[in-house]
Formats: structure tokens, C-alpha cells, sequence
């Protein structure tokens, strides 16, 4: 039987102040070719400079994915011609990446598997191409951006586990708060090897690489055409071609791109511009100490505090959110506080394309409306009135409740006089009761609140209800 | 004619600080010297700036010992809106938009740029013939190389057209040209000066340094263009010396090293006699000389003919056509407009560099040569820390012979290589390097003598160096018919 090998090369753009080689801003976005030095040109007799925040970001990530770290580590050239390519070389790590021999551990279908990281290294972005008509412009703003490129072993048997792996890739250097990692914008850059093998052999089949792919997804999809397209030629008792293909997302397949060249002769050799960088037992520890939690950890304790898958997924993807819970999670009811940042909360931003940091919520504010809720001092109905006041107003929910006369009714007497009065009125609900229908006590129960203008306190009404119908 | 520019910058110092003369007398003898006879060592002058430079100081305290000294910059150091060329057709239009740090360094201290001189281009060659223009000839015997690279500066300063000048050396390029034209040519720790603004031939040995008229220049240049850089981040962070400090310090004690190898038969017959009556002086001067061997030192040549060209072939990788440098007229395609680009712009010598580099990086190529050659320079490089162990300096010629013909090396590739025989294994080590004249041939053609010290140890190089000049007296002025 056929099994497909599949590995992945992900490119991140870091997030620096500065450009990896010079002081030059790393703002791409900027006007083009105003964030440029002389050394970002290439221009002659200039010389690299080595950005140490940036070699700090990629060791963050190097730690974060388990990688064995070189510690006297050099650079090296990278030669070839290339209009977008300034010096006729690029400054990377070929002999000694900052981080090998790491794994990322993702979850499919309900197992967990460990994929192997090979190397993740340092280097700089070319600059950004744009061909015209008129010919081909070049910005300078990217020459020189840090890039890391991560690559996996070939340990990935399938699409789904590819998107896994991306997507657990993709959340940790989110959490790690290196890169912006948006795919769409660039900053981060997915290509996949896929090849195909007998399953009892040990000999890898021939490598199809797909570059630069759209989306996390079209990396699955594309992943899935191509197993298809190989098997169906060595079926077919075709040989399957060393080549580099794109994703097409209009007809959802790979379209050939160019044919690999017997080795690409890259004349590697070490940058004699920059020094060797030692990179400490001490500089390690530190980094460690200082990570952040990441989603793996948070995955688990969310686990352990109940909080349910899907809100689990919607609050791991927005880290802002997952931030704020970690921050009062222990204050309140997590379940609780986990259903409204996801639901109502989550909404309100979206409604008014909001950050949670343009809304500057009150955490104590916030935990003391998840504990009105969690008690049951606030039916959920109010709770949906009383957020967008709350957080427009920026005072205390108690306070905001009591002004919006949304106190429960917590007289006995009271409400037992409106559960009587409902039973009276609902003689039908009371034949249900008796034959044990559940419908009952839930109308009536609507019939109480709704009487109340939903001011009852749900508990006790419940408790008094059971005690008038068992009456009957 | 004036000849202010045959004396040494402090008695220049003396005379401009006492008002008897000013910058612009300096100036416009240097222009009127050019004028008159200039051995093709410039290729830009900078006639106007400095004029006008030179008038500008003279309402400025005269505060430092290079104020208002008139100085030539070898033409691969970046000059801001002064022509940069390399002796390159590639960049004979190129005017830089920054200066190098070593000439920030020397405008600080108010000296005169008198022109960007002749090289062989890119700094590929031993005797200014591969400039892409009218190549320089040496003041002694104008039928004669004056050496290179830095031929122009070299011609310069011993034509006493200039004070002194900026060289640079990536195999023997400031210590040969010194040694064929009767001057002081130091060639730095490397890391002592920055390269920043040095346009690259082989980065990990290039090194910039003085080249001067006697020992004292040499010190007073050095100390100026020294430091560290935070644009180089392979410039050193040891604190400068204060070199003049160095000079007539005693010798007696000092140990001397003299490797077998630099005093073989492949030597001229004059040239070591000349460097043995220089090791009997200073055993008489108390100094212990032995006679040692030193490991790899034959290695010279393969060694740089990998590393330096291996750099080269990259570092020269930006002159693409698209950003700087020569674009040539007519293209169809990318490719065509490298080419065409390239092979217009770059001369014969560094084209064959460029093939012979990229050809020991080209795969496989890079384990059995490339790989191979850094541990060989590594463990040459600790065959002379050995030395230095036991060695205050190691003395030898600079060169196995003095200056020659023009055209006798272009024939062939290799030979000119050979010059460099006794002056790559100090770029090889990244040690400092000196060439002292320590006298003539029969045809009064200068010989220069090689004096290393460990690193950073330039000051040991001087005290020797001043040493032997105060007792040999040589006339270094070449004249050509001039006199005060």
C-alpha cells in the first residue's frame, strides 16, 4: 500500500523594532522603500549588524518547540542572483540554526502525535517584488525583515496532520508574541514536500514540493490533491517528477511551477562579517523563564476547570481573550466567565469592531458580573441587557442591576403568591405534572418569569413550584 | 616648488601651528606636484573640496598633529559625493552617498583629502596593472611596478605628492607596494581599524592601515583611524595605544623570530643580504634573534586563492547591473543584463577570481577546498600564536625581490600571486604586519623588511621599526630632481 511523507517549511517574519542586519525600521507596511539603510541596499562597504531582540525571538521559539539549541552559533551566505536579493547573497544559518531536533506535539481526531522539528534558523526576507508593465519594482521595506524558518521532519502522514501542525505552529508563535503570523499578509509562509511509498519500504518516493500556500487549509486541500495526483501516476506506472508546484485555489489543485535543477548550488559558506554568537546556559534559562503560557498548557487547565471544547478552541484562537481569563480565572467561575467571553463578549467586539484592549475592561468589574451570574442573582437574560450597559458605563454591574431594577425578587411570600396565581391559570399543566411530563414545570416556570419581568429568583421559584404542583 | 610634503608631520605640525605656513600652502603644492608629474597614482583628485577645505581651516585652532595634513585614500574606500571607482569600469561613475569610518575619522581630525589613488581593480593584483585605468608607475624607476594593490597610494606618498596615505591589505597589498616604493606600511591587527566603507575583496583578511613616509607618520596615522566600530562588528574593542609612545623604547631583551622560510633560496640574493645585515644590527643591539620553523607557512598561496577569492566571488555578487555600477546598454532579458553587465564591467583579473571563487564554493568543491582551507588557516594561525608564546616579533623581507618590469607577471595568473609568498600567513592569522625600508638594491631600488608582532601588539612593531630606521638613515625621497 501507498503511504504519503509529508514534511513542512514554514517562514515566520518576526515582529522586531528593527531589521535583523541594520536599524532600519521592520515595518513593511510602511511607504515603500522609506525604511531603508545603506546596508539594507547591499550598498558597498557596508557591513551587517546583528539585532540581538531578534536572535531572542528565535530562541523563544527554538525553546518553545523543544529544540536542542547550538550554542556557539555562526551565519552563513547563501549566493545567488536574484533581482529582489540585494548583495547577490542572503545572510542565514545553514551549518549551525539556532534551534535542531525539536518535535511540536498536535492533537487529530482525538489522538496526540508528536511531529519532529528538524531546524528552526535565523535569516533575513528579500525584498518585495512587484512586476508591472512597466517592469519590476522593488521595495526595500522587506530586505532585511527577520524571518525564521522552521522545518519539520518528514513525520507528517497526512493533511490532516499537516493543518494540525500549522495550527499548533501557527498559535504558539502567536502566544510567544514574535510574529503576527497572518498568512494572507505574509507573515507567515507555508510550502509542503509530500512524496509517496510503499508502506514496508524504508526508501522515501520522489519529492513534490508545493511553495508558498494561501491558508492553512489550502495546505490540507493541497496536500490531499497531490497524494491523489502521485498515486494515481504510479498506478498508472508513471514516475513522479522532482518539481515544484503552487496551489491553484480556483480549481483546487497543484499546477507545476518549475522543474528541480539537479542541486541548486547555493556556495554556501560562513558570513565572515558577523561574529560567532554564544548563546549561554544563563540566556537560556532566561528565555525559559520568561515564556509565556502556551495553548498546549492552556488546553489542559482549561480541561481540568470544565470549560467545554468549543469555547476551548474560540478562546485558545483569541489570545487576548485567553490572556484576560488567565488574569481572573481564579477569582471567578471559570465556566461562567468562559461562556460569556466567548459568546456575548466575543460578539460585542465583533459587533463593534472592537479589541478587548479598546474596551479596557474592568477585571474586577468583570468577575463581579460572572459572580452575579454564577449565583444566579442575574437570570442569563438579564445578563445579555446588562453587558453592553456595563461595559459602555464602565461602573459596577451591582450598582448598574440595581439601577436597571434587575434585582431579584427573593420574597418567599411574594412569589409564592405568583406561583399560585399561574397554576391557577394553567389547570392543563397541572394534568401534565401528574403524568410526569417535564414540559410542565418548564412552562410554568416561563409563566413565573415572565410575569415577574424575569426578576424572580429562578431557584427559588423552581423549589416553590414543585412544592405547590405535588399539592394536586 | 615647495617640497613641505617630503617632511614628517610633526616638523608640518611645527610649521602650521607657528602660522609659518598654512593647510593651503600644503594643498596647492600637493595640486602643483600632481600637475607636474602625478605616476598616475590618482584617479580622482579632489581639487576644489580640499582647496576650499584648506582655506575653511585656517580660521580654526590648529588642534591636533594630522590638522591640515594633505592625505590620499586608496580608491575601494568610500568617499561621500568623492568618486569611488575600485579601478573597476564597474564603478566609474559611483559616487558614494556615506563615508567610511576611517574617513570620518580623519575629517575629524581636519586632514586634507587630496584624491582617491590607482589600485589594481578591486584590490586584485600585486602591481597596479589591472586598474581599469592608466595603471601607476613607481616613483624610483618609472619602468618599474610600484606594487599593489594599493599602487596609487604607494606612488603618492613616495613621489611626495601627499604626507601620507590610506592603504589597504588583504594579502600584502599596503606591506608590498610599501616595500617596492621605499615606504612604512602597516597592515593593522585585524579588527584594529574598522572596514566599514572598505568596499569588500575578501572580508575576514581586508584590513586598512597607514602607509607613510618613516615610522613616526605611521604611528600618528594609525592611532587615528583605530577603534572600534559599531558598524563593524568585526572591529576589536582593545583599547587603542598610544603608538608615538612606542618610538626609541629600548630594544635590547626583545626576542626575534626569523621563520627558515622567509629567508629560503626563493629569496633574492639582496634582499637577504640586506634583511642579515639588519638581524646582525640588532644583535648588536642586544636583541635575541633565532631561526625557527614555522608550520603551514607554505600553505600561503592555496590558502588564499580559496578563502580570499571563495569571499571575493560573493562580496562582488552586488555589482548586478540593477543597483549600482556599470549597467550595460542593450539586454533582452535578467539574465542578459547580468551578464552583459558584468562582463563589461569587470576586468580580466577579477573575472578569473570571481570563476576560480564561486568554483571552490560550487558544491561538493566546498569540503575538499573551502571546508578544508579554514582548518588549515586555523591551525596556522596557531602555529604563530606558538610563536608569539616564546617571540616578542617575527622579522623577514616583505617580499622575495624588489620591484620589477612592467608585464612580467601578466603572462601568468599564478606568479603574481607568488608576490604574496611572505605576506598572506599575516592576513591568514589576522596578525599586524609592518614593511620597514632597510635599504637599496644595486639598481637603488628599495627593499623593504617584514616586522609581525602578536595581535594588537603594534606598539612592539614600532619600537623595533623606529629602531632600525634611526640607525640605517636612509634617504627615502626619491627626489625626481626636486629639492626644498
Amino acid at each position: 500500500m501507498l503511504v504519503p511523507t509529508i514534511g513542512v517549511e514554514v517562514h515566520v517574519e518576526l515582529k522586531s523594532k528593527a531589521k535583523v542586519y541594520s536599524h532600519a525600521k521592520n515595518a513593511f507596511s510602511n511607504e515603500p522603500n522609506t525604511n531603508v539603510e545603506v546596508i539594507d541596499l547591499g550598498y558597498p562597504g557596508t557591513l551587517p549588524k546583528l539585532n540581538k531582540e531578534v536572535i531572542n525571538m528565535a530562541l523563544k521559539a527554538a525553546l518553545a518547540c523543544h529544540c536542542k539549541i547550538n550554542q556557539v552559533m555562526h551565519f552563513d551566505r547563501k549566493n545567488y542572483f536574484y533581482p529582489d536579493l540585494p548583495k547577490g547573497y542572503q545572510i542565514t544559518q545553514q551549518e549551525t540554526p539556532i534551534g535542531y531536533d525539536g518535535y511540536l506535539e498536535i492533537e487529530v481526531d482525538g489522538y496526540t502525535k508528536k511531529i519532529g522539528i528538524e531546524r528552526i534558523h535565523i535569516e533575513e526576507d528579500t525584498c518585495k517584488s512587484i512586476h508591472s508593465l512597466n517592469g519590476t519594482l522593488l521595495n526595500f521595506n522587506r530586505a532585511g525583515v527577520p524571518l525564521i524558518e522552521i522545518v519539520s521532519k518528514p513525520e507528517i502522514a497526512n493533511d490532516k496532520e499537516a493543518v494540525a501542525y500549522l495550527e499548533t505552529l501557527r498559535e504558539i508563535m502567536l502566544y510567544l508574541g514574535i510574529s503576527d503570523v497572518k498568512i494572507e499578509e505574509g507573515s507567515m509562509r507555508c510550502d509542503a514536500n509530500v512524496s509517496l511509498k510503499e508502506e514496508e519500504s524504508n526508501q522515501f518516493g520522489t519529492k513534490v514540493e508545493i511553495k508558498n500556500i494561501g491558508s492553512i487549509s489550502y495546505v490540507g486541500t493541497s496536500i490531499r490533491y497531490e497524494i491523489n495526483r502521485q498515486a494515481e501516476m504510479l498506478k498508472r506506472g508513471e514516475k513522479v517528477h522532482e518539481e515544484t508546484r503552487r496551489f491553484d485555489d480556483k480549481t483546487n489543485t497543484t499546477i507545476l511551477m518549475r522543474m528541480k535543477e539537479t542541486g541548486n548550488d547555493y556556495r554556501y559558506f560562513p558570513e565572515p562579517d558577523l561574529p560567532y554568537v554564544t548563546i549561554s546556559d544563563e540566556w537560556i534559562q532566561e528565555t525559559l523563564d520568561s515564556l509565556p503560557v502556551l495553548p498546549a498548557a492552556l488546553r489542559k487547565s482549561y480541561r481540568e476547570a470544565g470549560i467545554n471544547e468549543n469555547n476551548i478552541k474560540t478562546l485558545i484562537a483569541n489570545i487576548d481573550l485567553s490572556m484576560f481569563l488567565e488574569r481572573i480565572k481564579e477569582r471567578c467561575n471559570p465556566v461562567v466567565a468562559a461562556n460569556i467571553l466567548t459568546g456575548d463578549l466575543l460578539s460585542y467586539l465583533n459587533k463593534n469592531s472592537m479589541t478587548l484592549d479598546d474596551l479596557n475592561l474592568n477585571p474586577d468589574y468583570f468577575t463581579s458580573f460572572i459572580d452575579l451570574l454564577a449565583s444566579g442573582e442575574l437570570s442569563s437574560k438579564q445578563g445579555k441587557e446588562l453587558l453592553p450597559v456595563f461595559l459602555e458605563k464602565k461602573e459596577s454591574p451591582k450598582k448598574l442591576a440595581k439601577l436597571l431594577g434587575m434585582e431579584q425578587i427573593q420574597d418567599t411570600d411574594a412569589l409564592l403568591l405568583m406561583v399560585k396565581k399561574v397554576i391557577e391559570a394553567n389547570p392543563s399543566s397541572i394534568e401534565d405534572y401528574k403524568k410526569g411530563l417535564d414540559r410542565a414545570t418548564k412552562y410554568l416556570m416561563g409563566q413565573i418569569m415572565k410575569e415577574s419581568r424575569g426578576q424572580a429568583n429562578p431557584q427559588i421559584v423552581s423549589k416553590l413550584l414543585v412544592e405547590e404542583l405535588e399539592k394536586y | 616648488m615647495t617640497n613641505y610634503l617630503s617632511k614628517s608631520i610633526k616638523e608640518l605640525h611645527e610649521l602650521l601651528k607657528s602660522k609659518s605656513i598654512k593647510p593651503i600652502d600644503l594643498v596647492e603644492e600637493a595640486f602643483a606636484k600632481i600637475e607636474e608629474h602625478d605616476y598616475h597614482a590618482f584617479i580622482t583628485l579632489n581639487k576644489e573640496e580640499a582647496l576650499k577645505e584648506a582655506k575653511e581651516l585656517e580660521n580654526l585652532e590648529v588642534d591636533n598633529l594630522l590638522f591640515g595634513i594633505p592625505i590620499a585614500i586608496k580608491d575601494n574606500i568610500v568617499t561621500k559625493n568623492l568618486r569611488t571607482t575600485c579601478a573597476s569600469h564597474m564603478l566609474d561613475d559611483f559616487d558614494p552617498i556615506y563615508d567610511a569610518t576611517v574617513i570620518k575619522k580623519i575629517k575629524e581630525r581636519h586632514m586634507i583629502i587630496i584624491g582617491k589613488t590607482n589600485m589594481d581593480e578591486f584590490a586584485m593584483g600585486s602591481t597596479g596593472e589591472t586598474s581599469y585605468f592608466p595603471y601607476a608607475v613607481n616613483p624610483w624607476n618609472e619602468t618599474k611596478v610600484p606594487g599593489g594593490s594599493s599602487s596609487g597610494s604607494a606612488a603618492a606618498v613616495s613621489g611626495r605628492l601627499v604626507s601620507l596615505a590610506l592603504g589597504s591589505d588583504t594579502g600584502g597589498s599596503i606591506r608590498q607596494p610599501s616595500s617596492f616604493c621605499g615606504l612604512v606600511g602597516l597592515k593593522p591587527t585585524y579588527g584594529r581599524v574598522s572596514r566599514y566603507g572598505l568596499i569588500a575583496f575578501a572580508s575576514s583578511l581586508d584590513q586598512i592601515g597607514p602607509m607613510t613616509q618613516n615610522v613616526e607618520d605611521n604611528a600618528i596615522l594609525l592611532e587615528a583611524i583605530s577603534g572600534s566600530d559599531e558598524n563593524d562588528l568585526t572591529s576589536s574593542d582593545t583599547p587603542v595605544g598610544h603608538y608615538i609612545d612606542a618610538l626609541g623604547k629600548d630594544v635590547c631583551g626583545l626576542k626575534i623570530a626569523v621563520p627558515n622560510y622567509y629567508m629560503s633560496d626563493t629569496v633574492d640574493r639582496e634582499v637577504k643580504h640586506k634583511v642579515e645585515e639588519v638581524i646582525a644590527l640588532l644583535e648588536k643591539a642586544g636583541c635575541v634573534i633565532d631561526y625557527i620553523d614555522i608550520p603551514y607557512l607554505e600553505y600561503a598561496i592555496p590558502l588564499y586563492q580559496i578563502i580570499a577569492l571563495g569571499e571575493a566571488s560573493s562580496n562582488l555578487a552586488r555589482f548586478d547591473g540593477i543597483k549600482f555600477g556599470h549597467v550595460t546598454d542593450e539586454f533582452s532579458d535578467l539574465e542578459e543584463l547580468y551578464k552583459k553587465s558584468r562582463a563589461e564591467g569587470f576586468g580580466r583579473e577579477v573575472k578569473r577570481r570571481i570563476m576560480i571563487g564561486s568554483y571552490v564554493l560550487s558544491g561538493e568543491n566546498a569540503n575538499i577546498y573551502y571546508h578544508k582551507a579554514l582548518v588549515l588557516r586555523n591551525e596556522m594561525t596557531k602555529a604563530f600564536r606558538e610563536v608569539f608564546t616564546k617571540y616578542d616579533l617575527i622579522i623577514g623581507p616583505t617580499n622575495t625581490n624588489v620591484a620589477y618590469d612592467f608585464g612580467v607577471k601578466s603572462d601568468d595568473a599564478l606568479k603574481s600571486f607568488y608576490d604574496d609568498l611572505l605576506t598572506i600567513p599575516v592576513n591568514m592569522a589576522g596578525l599586524p604586519g609592518m614593511s620597514l625600508p632597510i635599504g637599496f638594491n644595486h639598481e637603488h631600488l628599495p627593499i623593504g623588511m617584514h616586522i609581525i608582532s602578536s595581535y594588537f601588539m603594534e606598539e612592539k612593531i614600532y619600537t623595533l621599526a623606529s629602531y632600525i630606521e634611526k640607525e640605517l638613515k636612509l634617504d627615502l625621497d626619491p627626489k625626481g630632481g626636486r629639492t626644498c
